[in-house]
């Protein structure tokens, strides 16, 4: 008993100086749910997308996430962040959308195509008519680079992209654009953020398979 | 061919020099140890003390253990590496000296040499005392190689491998169901193999544990600390599983005695030797990959 109770004590002081000292255990942010969006960030109009999600462990699951962090005068940051399992999980269906947005205050938690925080603000675009007519969200020249950030690609969102966007925001709804261009079946997110998609990543692999790899590369 | 015999002929300097400073070193040992002026510096007959042959010899082969840590880059000239080498040289023996001192303070602390070895010839005694110098000489190898010809690192490095093999050696105690000091008095060979056993296996650990890239030396410390915590926790395991894969029984009754002979000696110093060795594989040669490659 004595020496089970030793033994314990070891345990918890491995257990403490490792999450108090270990350098894998700094520098990474730990996001439990949406309401962790505010700390992580004091900048008055921020968008977070996500791009990536990624699991570890064998029996205790860790679970990461990848952010486009992106604020004011072109300020993009990747972040990666450690989170919950219900949080990840909930979110997988959010690849691509902008989760959390922060505009002078008000804060925004419905998934939304990335972007959205910008549309109708004359501080950063206007809506001009392209070549066939279609009246397109434009951005400022020295916010050109933003469609790159956002993974619009060649894409540009129209006034009702805009209207229904508010719609589906005033009832607390996602909204992977008109055509589903956005999310996890959505072609532009795809196509902008293609190593969550990546087949290596989605194919399961099985137990045959993976010895024979295992020996040609060994043997 | 001019350059070939070059090279030839700076390693027959070398170590001609090399064994020069080995000569340096039987000096700086009567430094340490007064009581052995006698024996070490007039000439030596083997087989009139076997303890202290094995005493002092082995500390020759610790010495060697050190030496070969020094890297001689030629390419700076002869006589600057000869240098190089006189200087780490000279620290190595210093450092190496110390620790043998303040080892053999803790785990001597009932024990004179003088009584020991020289009135006794105790070879239970000169077997730990060889174990304790060939596991300081292989530490402070690890911990000059780690320190990169740093100084201050070096100091830092060596502190704190002193202070880890002082708590090691305190363990023994209580992972051993051995009396030290009652079996040292015996002249128990069984102590010597398992002390032997228990504290080469302890060197092997905290070698690995030091191991390490480094670039920061506070992150460089934590991580030794935890890898040495880490190797607490995982040799138990070791032990006690290898135990029962490998059950003992003593006669009742005679416990004690059998304790005292050497095949019990033999298989507890097997069993810490194995379980260390295995602890430092599981601590040390274990790669759980990143994220931040795939991610």
């Amino acid at each position: 008993m004595y020496k089970f109770f030793i033994y314990s004590m070891l345990v918890v002081l491995y257990l403490g100086l490792a999450k108090t000292l270990s350098p894998s255990e700094l520098g990474i942010t730990y996001l439990q749910n949406e309401k962790g969006f505010s700390k992580l960030t004091d900048k008055p109009k921020v968008t977070f997308i996500l791009i990536d999600t990624h699991v570890t462990g064998f029996l205790i699951k860790t679970f990461y996430q990848k952010y486009r962090v992106i604020s004011d005068y072109e300020e993009v940051e990747d972040l990666i962040v450690r989170s919950s399992k219900e949080f990840t999980q909930k979110n997988l269906d959010n690849i691509g959308l902008s989760i959390y947005r922060r505009n002078d205050g008000e804060e925004s938690f419905v998934p939304m195509p990335p972007g959205t925080l910008y549309l109708n603000d004359p501080e950063f675009g206007d809506w001009k008519k392209n070549a066939d007519g279609v009246t397109e969200w434009r951005f400022n020249k020295s916010y050109q680079n933003f469609p790159k950030y956002l993974g619009w690609g060649d894409f540009r969102p129209d006034e009702q992209f805009y209207n229904d966007a508010q719609l589906k925001l005033r009832l607390g709804e996602s909204f992977y654009g008109n055509h589903s261009e956005f999310g996890p079946e959505g072609t532009l997110t795809k196509k902008a953020f293609p190593h969550f998609f990546s087949e290596e990543r989605r194919k399961k692999i099985e137990l045959k398979t993976l010895l024979i790899d295992y020996f040609k590369e060994n043997f | 061919m001019a350059e070939i015999f070059d090279r030839l002929i700076i390693r027959i300097l070398l170590a001609g020099f090399i064994c020069l400073m080995i000569y340096l070193y039987r000096y700086l040992h009567v430094i340490f140890y007064p009581s052995v002026k006698k024996q070490v510096l007039k000439t030596i007959n083997p087989s009139e003390n076997p303890a202290d042959t094995m005493h002092l010899f082995a500390r020759m082969v610790g010495i060697g253990i050190i030496f070969s840590s020094i890297t001689l880059n030629e390419s700076s000239g002869f006589f600057l590496s000869i240098f190089h080498f006189s200087v780490w040289g000279l620290i190595a023996i210093a450092l190496y000296l110390l620790s043998l001192f303040i080892l053999e303070s803790v785990v001597f602390y009932h024990f004179d040499y003088t009584d020991e070895i020289l009135k006794r010839k105790n070879l239970s005694y000169s077997f730990i005392s060889m174990c304790n110098a060939l596991v300081i000489a292989y530490l402070t190898r690890v911990v000059m190689i780690e320190a990169e010809n740093s100084l201050v690192i070096l100091t830092i490095l060596w502190l704190y491998v002193l202070v880890i093999v002082g708590f090691a050696v305190k363990f023994y105690g209580l992972i051993s169901k051995l009396s030290f000091n009652r079996l040292m008095v015996q002249k128990s060979l069984s102590l010597s193999f398992s002390y032997g056993g228990f504290i080469i296996g302890a060197g092997i650990l905290i070698g690995s544990c030091f191991d390490q890239e480094h670039y920061d030396i506070t992150v460089y410390l934590i991580q030794v600390l935890l890898k040495s915590i880490m190797a607490l926790l995982i040799f138990p395991l070791f032990k006690k599983g290898l135990t029962r894969i490998f059950p003992t029984k003593l006669t009742p009754g005679q416990t004690d005695v059998e304790m005292q002979q050497i095949g019990y000696g033999i298989w507890e110093g097997c069993l810490f030797l194995t379980g260390a060795i295995l602890t430092s594989m599981l601590v040390n040669r274990i790669q759980f990959g990143t994220i931040y490659p795939f991610f």
